[in-house]
């Protein structure tokens, strides 16, 4: 097995390079919308031969064994490539969560099953009283013999209609003085009479969310991850890392450039105003990189991250909605038509890149929910 | 280039120099003694212009061959977040960036460089001159027969300058001379400025003056060391950004309105916070600048480079000084506070070689000129 971490970062990086230059579908290169597993199952299975779907995971579950160091090379060459991250919810959450609390069981039986996608896993997190106050939600859980019954609804669970497997947040216990007690973590199959999906149309005419109905479904009480009542604190530790990659350059990064080929085609630049808003928003972009570097370094001398690393997704994703408002600028009278519009030999779909911006400064806790964070656990401003 | 790429010793190396730096500052009296040299009448102290040559801080960014340092801009750049800190009225840009940017780069075996270093004199740069409607105007400043005639405009540091290093026009080309304080035909008139100091408006006429460079070097080398003092000017409004924003957060912390601290409603957490943000970015964006003007010789991408960083600090700078004043509340509009000389110390650096908007502009400029060329 190779050790990838005894690797030069460079050498490293040019094998991964490589192999996603090489290997990755030209038609799947920064697909606008979040695909079916159908549609990317032949990329997935090659990952799967070269044995890089789980670059995290250590090595004996399967994974890549990589540093944060290697792992961060890892993401951003994805990126670079515009390689879509596939039905990943099992890889990112699933495994880490059995691997840090799971059972022996729970790990020889779920982790192959993740890696070769055998089973595509949703999350359960939200529901209609819970969004950014988590943990109020409802759902509940009692055990009838072997299996726990579930009662309640989950909401926002992204791409459910074609997932096998929920993991989610669920109550356990009704009777505790704080809310974030009485919770637990639960496995679930999809495929049963007690689970039903429904999808959300968004404000784009996308169905990637979905809300998930449980009316007296059931799970074995085996597929309890880690101890009974204690899933608030399992969830949080699961944050920690991916907590850097949510505040990432590439979003943003990606549509500085559509604008800047879109606003050259259409011939923006020649509007003074327009040219210093652009250099406003490419400065917001190189500074905030500069930014990240210093928190990726943070990551690779082997610090853990502090709660500041939240200011990367305020910036960011409020950065990326300015750039996908000044496509719509420079987009002019066609600023409401759906669709590519050409412009020289380039297409740019002025009005996805808008509808992909809103809800990021909403999702991973909203930008508020962010602020909330930083002013106490940071600026250590009191109430 | 990210901190990474530096070697853990210069980062070492960066930490100690701007430990001895807040150090040397704070025991002269932190901002308190800005406060005291500004109501004196708005100049600098010599002996503290000494004490700053004695832990080395004018020679940190010179190469060691020059007697220096030889640790870059970064360097400088520790130095000048420490000034602007405890916004220092000593001139350590325009002597760092400026006026040893300048001899270093034409003369570098002059007596001057020397006496700059050990902190003996200071001097200030002529080099932008003022057109008949207000705004910066293409040189016409003379220079024949030892003497110069016209004018110049915007130089920092003028008032409590042992001499001039003045950019003006030989006969053949741009020339690089120095002008002693007092001398013949020198008026200067000092523009008092926001935060106390004076900017001086020059006029010469028949002033003598000593010739040191001539020729199409003069050109380039002012173009850089403005290019290093607009870096540096980015970096001494990072350091006081940051601590104008301190300031802000202990008062928010400790004013009480309706019974509870003002900084425990979620409003001024959330303007807070933003601000907080605002110039982590400014610090990390200009940090990264400077130390990218030091791999760079191309003078056109360090002028980009420049650009990026006083653009940035710039835009941090305003919305920091004064959003600080706003969460101050009344008092934040009282001379009485210190908050209030921050911000009038940021009007003065925001304006100084340019403020965001030019930058922006300038920024823009080189980089289409730079995707055109490719």
């Amino acid at each position: 097995m190779t050790d990838w971490n005894a690797m030069s970062d460079a050498d490293f990086r040019k094998e991964v390079r490589g192999f996603f230059e090489a290997e990755y579908p030209e038609d799947l290169r920064n697909l606008p919308h979040r695909p079916k597993f159908a549609e990317i199952e032949h990329w997935h299975r090659k990952l799967h031969a070269k044995g890089w779907v789980a670059p995290a995971w250590p090595a004996e579950y399967g994974g890549m064994g990589l540093n944060a160091a290697k792992l961060l090379i890892y993401y951003e060459e994805q990126q670079r490539w515009g390689v879509n991250r596939g039905r990943d919810m099992g890889v990112q959450m699933v495994g880490p969560l059995i691997i840090k609390f799971g059972t022996q069981e729970q790990k020889d039986y779920w982790l192959p099953r993740i890696l070769s996608c055998e089973d595509i896993w949703c999350q359960g997190y939200s529901e209609p009283g819970a969004g950014s106050d988590l943990a109020n939600l409802r759902t509940r859980a009692e055990t009838d013999g072997d299996d726990f019954v579930i009662n309640g609804q989950k909401i926002w669970t992204t791409m459910a209609h074609d997932a096998t497997h929920i993991f989610m947040l669920v109550r356990t216990d009704q009777a505790t003085p704080k809310k974030q007690q009485g919770i637990s973590f639960l496995l679930a199959p999809m495929d049963q009479p007690g689970v039903e999906v429904r999808t959300i149309t968004t404000l784009s005419g996308e169905t990637e969310f979905c809300e998930v109905f449980f009316d007296d479904a059931r799970t074995p009480r085996a597929n309890l991850v880690g101890e009974l009542n204690k899933g608030w604190t399992m969830a949080k530790a699961l944050l920690s890392f991916e907590r850097i990659f949510i505040g990432a350059p590439n979003l943003a990064q990606n549509a500085l450039g559509q604008l800047e080929s879109f606003a050259r085609g259409r011939g923006a630049f020649e509007d003074p105003v327009f040219r210093d808003r652009f250099a406003q928003a490419a400065l917001d972009v190189e500074d905030h990189a500069a930014l990240y570097s210093r928190f990726a370094d943070q990551l690779k001398r082997g610090e853990t991250l502090g709660a500041d690393v939240s200011m990367l997704k305020i910036w960011v994703t409020e950065c990326f909605q300015r750039i996908t408002e000044l496509m719509i600028e420079a987009a002019g009278p066609d600023g409401g038509t759906v669709g590519p519009l050409q412009v020289g030999n380039v297409n740019v779909d002025v009005l996805a890149s808008f509808y992909k911006a809103r809800p990021t400064t909403i999702y991973g806790g909203s930008n508020e929910i962010q602020r909330n964070i930083l002013s106490k656990a940071v600026l250590g401003l009191p109430g | 280039m990210t901190q990474t790429d530096m070697q853990p010793s210069d980062q070492q190396d960066l930490r100690m120099l701007r430990e001895s730096a807040r150090t040397l500052f704070e025991r002269a009296g932190g901002s308190g003694r800005s406060r005291k040299l500004r109501d004196a009448g708005g100049g600098w102290d010599a002996d503290m212009i000494r004490e700053m040559a004695e832990a080395g801080i004018f020679g940190v960014t010179l190469p060691e061959e020059n007697g220096g340092l030889g640790m870059g801009l970064a360097a400088g750049g520790v130095i000048a977040e420490e000034v602007g800190r405890v916004i220092a009225p000593e001139p350590v840009v325009v002597t760092v960036g400026l006026s040893l940017g300048l001899l270093r780069r034409l003369c570098p075996d002059h007596a001057m460089m020397e006496q700059l270093v050990e902190g003996a004199t200071v001097l200030a740069v002529a080099w932008q001159e003022r057109g008949p409607n207000g705004g910066p105007a293409e040189p016409s400043c003379r220079y024949a027969d030892g003497k110069l005639t016209g004018g110049k405009a915007w130089v920092a540091g003028a008032g409590g300058a042992g001499g001039f290093l003045v950019v003006a026009e030989g006969d053949a080309g741009p020339v690089l001379v120095l002008a002693e304080a007092g001398a013949d035909g020198l008026s200067v008139e000092e523009r008092r400025q926001a935060d106390g100091s004076a900017m001086g408006e020059l006029s010469f006429s028949g002033t003598p003056a000593g010739e040191l460079a001539s020729g199409g070097a003069v050109r380039a080398a002012l173009a850089e060391a403005v290019n290093d003092a607009t870096a540096l000017a980015a970096a001494e409004l990072v350091g006081l950004s940051e601590r104008a924003f301190e300031i802000t957060l202990d008062y928010i912390k400790t004013r009480e309105q309706f019974d509870k601290p003002i900084g425990s409603f979620q409003v001024i957490q959330h303007r807070a916070v933003d601000l907080n943000v605002m110039c982590e970015v400014a610090q990390s964006g200009v940090r990264e600048a400077l130390g990218l003007m030091d791999r760079q010789t191309d003078p056109k991408a360090r002028a980009r480079l420049a650009s990026r960083a006083k653009a940035r600090a710039v835009t941090a700078a305003k919305k920091i000084t004064r959003d600080a004043i706003q969460l101050h509340g009344a008092v934040g509009y009282t001379d009485e506070f210190e908050i209030a000389l921050y911000l009038n110390r940021a009007l003065v650096l925001s304006a100084w070689l340019g403020d965001d908007a030019y930058h922006r502009r300038l920024w823009f400029e080189a980089r289409e000129e730079e995707g055109a060329a490719q």
